[in-house]
């Protein structure tokens, strides 16, 4: 048992995954304090209210940003909430664009008016900084190539501080860069993979970020605040039960070590 | 407001100038001679077994600095790697220095270069076995894990900084029967490596290592005024959590530290005779 | 004079004209290669010292420069009338020195994908050991670059995008290189498994507590804790926020004193590890 070839251990784990993320079971996920915090500050704000969103997930981490993401625009544009969204990754400006245009056309959001992508941005300390100053000349073009300025959805727009939230989605830990540079009067809200959460508690405790949607669970959570069907509790499900799978394995290694422990002190 | 600048925040500007006078003043007394006294870090110690190792196996050495871009953390990186090829130059070891950013590769060149010189074997220094792989970081985890597996790497080196394919490198050493050793400054990726790795290196004991390995006194000055420096932030902290706990945490003296606008209003306070 | 006075008066100094914008820029530009092509003998002919000296006195003007920004006050209306008050006369600067640096960068991009390819070409013109897969990344390489920079060139509507290239571009990017990707990263999950299996073992009292705490806090964060025992979910957020926050700030911020005490050595070029 100590020495079972770890591809046995694979096979097991993806049988696992596989037949949960089949199954039709799905169970209600008890709301934690950081996602219902993030509900109760997007609840908090009012038509027409600005919001950036700050996308840079890829395509390795879909499976815990993407329903994020999806619940985030949703609930957005339930509060007829204006939002711009911009990536520092070169293929997350493709994945979220594609992604926003998809939600946003089932609800009807018009591109221009109510939500626009602001693209790539290389380097995002800097990017910020120079949003704060001077975002129009900052950011200069959308994504289809039109100034920002011209944008309505920005009309009159000069700095980041005008806007009202920041929601970071993110597998990279840039919050920190978002929480030193940006302007203290917006809130900032955080969408990180379950293993960068660890990392962001602090700032959670400290009042730095408002709220926190920690992976695809978080992301469970928050589409059952929002009443929607969406892709966090399929995924949420089947890292239940590779949850227990492992825990049974780890109690199931021990119980051989303490036994091969038993033998060998009758041997001796 | 935010903090673009050090008026934003006199107080934060203050306690960066208290922490660079106390690392600049213990070089100073560690140039001028005084004895500084470094605790063992296990990890460190067991490279030159790694190396060993490698070398009895005749199977190379991995250097990876991670995905890091070219930073304090790349540099600190790249001085260990350093420190690590001068001792593989003495026994003629393979290496493999494999980097994810294209900065570091190029800095990584010259820094491997000086090595073997130092060592005085530019003889073996062949400009392959430093290799920029990719910027993408599952491509360079796949070329990483790759290399490990075919030329099954007896020693794995991984400081820097990391982020998910942290345990794809570490696992695939483990596979490939590596001895590791890891450090890095990536709070989430600690506890995959200390589950995979035989030494881990945490938080700012990878900041201490070159003072470690070199022994310089330059270094070992710096590594006391940053323990003078952290001694600060625990007594802030704690007469933070007394003051809390008697004024309350909306008392002037508790936003005086570091919230936006507490100089104005502690100074307001202190002009109006106490008042918030 | 009447320039610089032009200059101060628009508090421009650090953007070039409108009028004579394309002039000032070739000036600029050919006199940065005058400098640097100058510059190379001189510093192979100066002894190591001299180097040495040189190498340390731009370092600290660069840095100089980073810390003289953040730390000069702002609002300086009083020299420059038309100024910002929320920035000091190095303000403007930051935007073209962080231009810089990814210019440099992206070069440096250049050569790391030229040191690749010059070394698989190698691989196969000399048949190495596994040639086979030095084909496989240069045929990638080029394909994939090709596909990539005509995509580009069409959003741009340099180029048309025909039908070859909209599906050869699908097929490289959403069906292989995403696809790809989401597979590396699915690897954790297996490698955690058996990372987990190996590592969790009651081998002293602290792996003792160590493993029950993992345990309790992996059952506590998904919806099946929640299901076994309300009070799972509340023990796992209890972990998390009153026992990892508090060791992970402890950390932090031993790192950024670490990072601010390097940085200063590198500053005053007291590191001499890489240099």
């Amino acid at each position: 048992m100590l020495s079972v070839d770890r591809r046995w251990l694979y096979l097991i784990l993806f049988v696992n995954i596989v037949i949960f993320l089949l199954a039709p079971l799905r169970m209600p996920a008890s709301i934690s304090p950081p996602v219902q915090k993030f509900y109760d500050e997007i609840e908090k704000l009012q038509p027409g209210d600005l919001v950036m969103i700050s996308s840079n997930w890829s395509a390795s981490t879909l499976a815990e940003n993407q329903p994020q993401l999806e619940a985030v625009i949703t609930h957005l544009m339930r509060k007829q909430v204006r939002f711009t969204i911009i990536s520092i990754e070169a293929q997350s400006r493709d994945i979220s664009y594609r992604l926003a245009e998809r939600v946003t056309k089932e609800k009807g959001y018009q591109y221009g008016e109510q939500w626009a992508h602001f693209g790539f941005v290389p380097n995002l300390a800097v990017a910020i900084k120079g949003m704060v100053t001077d975002l129009p000349n900052t950011i200069k073009q959308d994504v289809r190539g039109t100034a920002v300025a011209e944008l309505p959805v920005v009309q009159g727009v000069k700095s980041l501080s005008e806007y009202k939230m920041i929601i970071d989605v993110t597998p990279t830990g840039s919050v920190p860069v978002w929480i030193s540079y940006s302007p203290k009067n917006v809130k900032i809200l955080y969408c990180p993979t379950s293993v960068m959460a660890a990392e962001a508690y602090t700032y959670l405790d400290s009042g730095q970020i408002k709220g926190m949607i920690t992976g695809a669970k978080g992301a469970q959570e928050y589409e059952q605040l929002l009443g929607i069907t969406g892709l966090g509790a399929p995924f949420a499900n089947t890292i239940s039960f590779s949850h227990l799978l492992i825990i049974a394995f780890i109690l199931l290694g021990n119980f051989a070590m303490l036994m091969n422990r038993l033998q060998a002190r009758r041997e001796a | 407001m935010s903090y673009q600048h050090a008026q934003d925040n006199w107080f934060a500007a203050i306690i960066i100038g208290f922490i660079a006078l106390a690392v600049l003043v213990n070089i100073l007394r560690a140039q001028l001679g005084a004895q500084l006294y470094i605790r063992r870090i296990p990890g460190l110690d067991a490279i030159d077994e790694a190396i060993g190792r490698s070398t009895e196996l005749g199977r190379p050495v991995t250097m990876i600095p991670g995905l890091t871009d070219f930073g304090v953390v790349a540099v600190q990186a790249l001085t260990i790697f350093k420190y690590i090829t001068k001792q593989i130059a003495r026994f003629a070891t393979p290496m493999r220095l494999l980097s994810g950013n294209p900065t570091v590769f190029a800095v990584a060149q010259e820094a491997i270069a000086d090595a073997y010189n130092e060592a005085g074997r530019p003889d073996l220094y062949d400009p392959d076995n430093v290799r920029f792989l990719s910027d993408r970081q599952f491509a360079f985890a796949s070329g990483v894990a790759g290399l490990i597996q075919r030329e099954r790497v007896a020693a794995n080196f991984m400081f820097g900084e990391f982020f998910a394919e942290s345990l794809i490198f570490a696992e695939t050493g483990n596979m490939v029967g590596a001895i590791q050793i890891a450090g890095t400054i990536s709070f989430t990726q600690v506890p995959f490596f200390v589950a995979a790795c035989d030494y881990t290196i945490i938080g700012d004991e990878f900041y201490a290592t070159s003072a470690y390995l070199s022994r310089e006194p330059v270094l070992l000055g710096s590594l006391v005024g940053q323990d003078i420096a952290k001694l600060l932030f625990a007594l802030t902290t704690l007469g933070g959590v007394i003051a809390a706990s008697i004024a309350g945490t909306d008392a002037p003296i508790i936003k005086l530290l570091g919230q936006p606008g507490g100089w104005e209003a502690f100074w307001k306070s202190v002009l109006q005779g106490g008042g918030q | 004079m009447g320039v610089l006075t032009n200059l101060m008066a628009q508090q421009t100094i650090w953007r070039l004209p409108e009028e004579s914008r394309v002039l000032f820029a070739t000036l600029i530009v050919a006199g940065a290669f005058v400098l640097i092509l100058g510059l190379i003998p001189v510093l192979q002919t100066l002894p190591p010292r001299g180097r040495r000296a040189i190498i340390v006195t731009v370092t600290f003007l660069a840095g100089l420069f980073f810390a003289a920004e953040f730390f000069l006050p702002v609002d300086w209306t009083a020299i420059f009338p038309k100024d910002d008050p929320k920035r000091n006369f190095l303000t403007p600067a930051i935007q073209p020195a962080q231009n810089v640096l990814q210019i440099i960068g992206a070069l440096a991009l250049g050569l790391g994908t030229f040191g690749l390819v010059r070394l698989h070409l190698r691989n196969t013109v000399q048949r190495r050991a596994q040639w086979g897969y030095s084909i496989v990344l240069l045929v990638s390489f080029v394909v994939m670059a090709t596909f990539s920079i005509l995509n580009t060139l069409a959003e741009k509507k340099i180029v048309e995008r025909g039908p070859m290239l909209e599906r050869g571009f699908s097929i490289l990017f959403d069906y292989t290189l995403i696809q790809l990707d989401a597979a590396m990263f699915s690897l954790v999950a297996f490698y955690i498994f058996s990372a987990a299996y190996r590592a969790f073992r009651i081998r002293s009292v602290e792996a003792s507590i160590l493993m029950f705490t993992a345990m309790l806090v992996m059952i506590g964060v998904v919806p099946l804790g929640a299901q076994i025992s309300p009070a799972l979910p509340t023990i796992a957020n209890w972990v998390l926020a009153q026992l990892n926050a508090p060791a992970q700030r402890a950390i932090e911020f031993g790192v950024g004193i670490g990072g601010l005490a390097m940085a200063i050595r590198l500053w005053l070029s007291l590191e001499r590890g890489v240099t």
